[in-house]
């Protein structure tokens, strides 16, 4: 596919928001604390939910298998410590609210803390693995995206004859402020991210792949472009530089601003013939593959100004959210919220026993006044219509009239503004002056409407 | 002005009349012809169907209003009973203008709020900062302990069109005087909460909690949630115990002696009467201080 190449390269809309990447973008990845009970989402991915595998009291080994569907989108789960399994109990989980967790007891002498993986060198050659044996892998392992949607990998991967994929987009933008665990992973697990790239590029059967990286991060581009030239069949993989701006990471906006493409409204990427994939993804999928090790831990960045010691960490997953900020130093400033990812589009929570699961990406505290006084009692005023919102979108709706419309329980109004359309990044309830949430009323509509759809199957 | 002018007048005006005067009959002649010959036969069932209906529109029906509805079930007699606010007189009417024989429809349905836990009685992480709706708040649903208890912003409220709903003190609560029994409520609740019980009785007991977490972890969430010990199981089998919650079988449910002793044996004062002229329910045989809190 041709590749846009006029000046910057971006989409329409957008917003600024301040990076504040500084606090943790020269930490280096580190081991996280050694856990003593881990609990393990048994729904971690979108799809079917996982069936548990083993029972209570059983013992378990690092890297086994505890959970399984048999559903064709969905991922099994793994255990990420040696120990027993306490129970399979409720658990608090972000978004499910109460969901089903198997819970592990780690065995104290017996858990060395897991280090990246230390196989990739230069000059990886991916024409050992056939392209079923990858996508086979990716399926055992468990790898969900791991850029926030947790969407199985291997269903995305597997090749579909009536729509091939021609481009793999590899996503290192990062455009979320505070993040950093991809930028790390990018300078530090830099060949073993080629190599995941060459593997999922041969499961696929994309002809070329185009490494995106917002162009805030130049020692990331830097470093990514000459790991290219030292690998083998690397003629086809291309690091291209975009203009950084939030959402440029979404998945179309990033195929708007390279490829200049529009995926349709309501439709997914392969439908215009391109596969998009995290960084961290492609890193899971070069240690599944060569190893065999199933995805159990990943690099999560614990940051925001409220945090003692903010860092990039490897932690398993299954971690609690309160142990590991524990672990960070715990929270020095009276801190305000705590969001699993980023602020923009990150989910608020409140019970610190939430686990990692395979998608949190990060962990950010933000202060009281970071959030706004205003936000912060919750004070909205009247619309003014100035329309900043509709310069801000990304998708080119109507966030506003969106948001009224669901206010006024006016849901056949909103569905003919494209409510559907939205993909939640958060840009109109970022610049709207009169402090409406209108990402929070347009997510609302979608609730309501998923819900009518359930009520009324004729 | 003379009797000349007038003449002028009138000779000049009178074509002007004589046209006006043609063309209005001839067009009453064509819409004469056109009312007979494109005449519309409506059928009388539906008109006399739409004066017995209770002309709410409510839409608990499913359809978009009470004319909508009478012409459904005018059509397709099986649809009778389908109007909850009417119930089984309505749907008696409806019968004898299809002549057709209704069997007992059953006693009314009315809302349960499978929740009693007052603001004071529920545990919460954090604050909620976000939109006021239980829909907007289920969807960051950490902040409230329990993950199954009746939010409290009142979607329900907003929902009901009978000023049937309020929200007391952080619960939901039917003014079982006003209800119609049409269901909004029970499809606005995000929480699932509200079930649509039949009312044989006039108060009808209830557990009044939907929690699916084991005892302990309920007892940390909650004063006055269900901890499925299973007491009022040993009393009578109106009651079961699944997914760590006791259940009524409402459609067996009789007053009786034994239901009454699970109602005064349960510890947490969960199993608790609804209806018009429910006694107040019972507070948990706990020390801490649990306010009084009426039904």
């Amino acid at each position: 596919m041709k590749i846009n190449t006029k000046g910057r390269l971006s989409f329409p809309g957008g917003v600024h928001p301040p990076e504040s990447k500084d606090l943790t973008c020269e930490s280096k990845i580190r081991p996280g604390p050694a856990v003593k009970q881990v609990a393990i989402m048994l729904s971690q991915h979108i799809g079917a939910a996982c069936q548990p595998l083993v029972e209570k009291k059983q013992a378990v080994q690092a890297g086994q298998l505890i959970g399984e569907a048999d559903a064709f989108v969905s991922a099994p789960v793994h255990s990420p410590v040696n120990g027993t399994v306490k129970e399979i109990a409720l658990q608090s989980h972000a978004i499910l609210g109460r969901s089903m967790a198997v819970i592990i007891d780690a065995d104290p002498d017996n858990n060395p803390p897991k280090l990246p993986c230390s196989e990739f060198k230069d000059g990886f050659d991916e024409n050992k693995y056939s392209a079923q044996q990858i996508c086979d892998a990716v399926r055992e392992a468990g790898i969900v995206g791991m850029g926030g949607a947790g969407f199985p990998t291997r269903v995305k991967l597997e090749p579909n004859p009536q729509v091939p994929k021609e481009t793999m987009i590899i996503n290192g933008c990062e455009c979320e402020p505070y993040i950093t665990c991809d930028y790390r992973l990018m300078l530090e697990w830099t060949n073993q991210i080629v190599a995941g790239v060459k593997l999922a590029k041969k499961a696929a059967a994309c002809s070329e792949v185009i490494i995106a990286i917002e162009d805030n991060k130049p020692q990331a581009i830097e470093v990514m472009h000459t790991a290219l030239k030292t690998h083998e069949n690397g003629d086809n993989i291309r690091v291209v530089p975009v203009k950084t701006k939030y959402p440029q990471g979404g998945e179309r906006q990033l195929i708007k601003a390279i490829l200049r493409k529009s995926v349709p409204t309501g439709g997914i990427p392969p439908m215009i013939g391109v596969l998009v994939q995290n960084v961290a993804t492609a890193a899971a999928i070069a240690e599944a593959v060569v190893t065999g090790a199933p995805l159990t831990h990943r690099v999560v960045t614990v940051t925001g100004e409220a945090i003692a010691n903010p860092g990039n960490y490897y932690v398993a997953v299954g971690t609690s959210v309160g142990e590991l900020i524990e672990f960070c130093g715990g929270v020095t400033e009276p801190s305000a919220k705590i969001i699993l990812g980023g602020p923009m589009m990150g989910i608020a929570i409140a019970d610190l026993t939430t686990p990692i699961t395979k998608t949190t990406c990060a962990i950010t505290v933000l202060t009281k006044e970071q959030i706004g006084k205003a936000k912060f009692a919750g004070r909205q005023t009247p619309c003014i219509r100035c329309g900043r919102c509709l310069e801000a979108c990304p998708e080119h709706i109507n966030p506003t009239k969106i948001a009224h419309a669901v206010k006024n329980n006016l849901l056949d109004v909103a569905e003919d503004y494209y409510i559907s359309a939205c993909i939640e990044c958060g840009c109109c309830s970022y610049v709207c002056p009169a402090n409406i949430e209108l990402t929070g009323y347009i997510k609302t509509g979608k609730i309501f409407l998923a819900r009518q759809r359930k009520k009324m199957p004729e | 002005m003379t009797l000349a002018d007038l003449y002028q007048l009138w000779n000049s005006a009178w074509p002007a009349g004589a046209t006006m005067l043609g063309l209005g009959s001839g067009f009453a002649v064509v819409l004469l012809i056109a009312s007979e010959k494109l005449k519309v036969q409506v059928d009388p069932k539906i008109e006399q169907i739409d004066g017995a209906l209770p002309q709410i529109d409510c839409g608990a029906c499913g359809f978009a209003g009470c004319t909508s509805y009478a012409k459904a079930v005018a059509e397709k007699p099986n649809l009778i009973g389908k109007c909850a606010p009417g119930g089984p007189e309505t749907a008696g009417k409806i019968a004898e203008i299809l002549n057709l024989q209704v069997s007992d429809s059953g006693a009314a349905q009315r809302p349960i709020v499978h929740c009693r836990a007052h603001a004071e009685d529920k545990t919460y992480y954090g604050q909620y900062q976000g939109i006021l709706t239980c829909t907007a708040a289920n969807a960051l649903p950490t902040i409230q302990a329990c993950k199954f208890g009746c939010i409290g912003y009142g979607d329900c409220v907003s929902a009901c069109k009978f000023d049937a709903l309020h929200n007391i003190d952080g619960l939901a609560t039917v003014d079982y005087d006003k209800c119609t029994g049409c269901t909004a409520c029970s499809k606005a609740c995000p929480r699932n909460l509200i079930e649509m019980v039949p009312f044989r009785h006039e108060n009808m007991m209830t557990v009044a909690c939907s929690n699916r977490e084991t005892g302990k972890a309920t007892r940390s969430m909650c004063k006055v949630g269900c901890i499925a010990c299973g007491l009022c199981v040993k009393q009578t089998d109106l009651f079961s115990v699944q997914d760590n919650s006791a259940r009524l079988d409402y459609e067996k449910y009789q007053p009786n002696e034994q239901a009454e002793t699970a109602f005064n044996k349960c510890p947490t004062g969960v199993i608790i009467y609804r209806g018009p002229s429910a006694p107040p329910p019972r507070q948990p045989k706990q020390k801490s201080a649990a306010k009084t809190a009426s039904a």
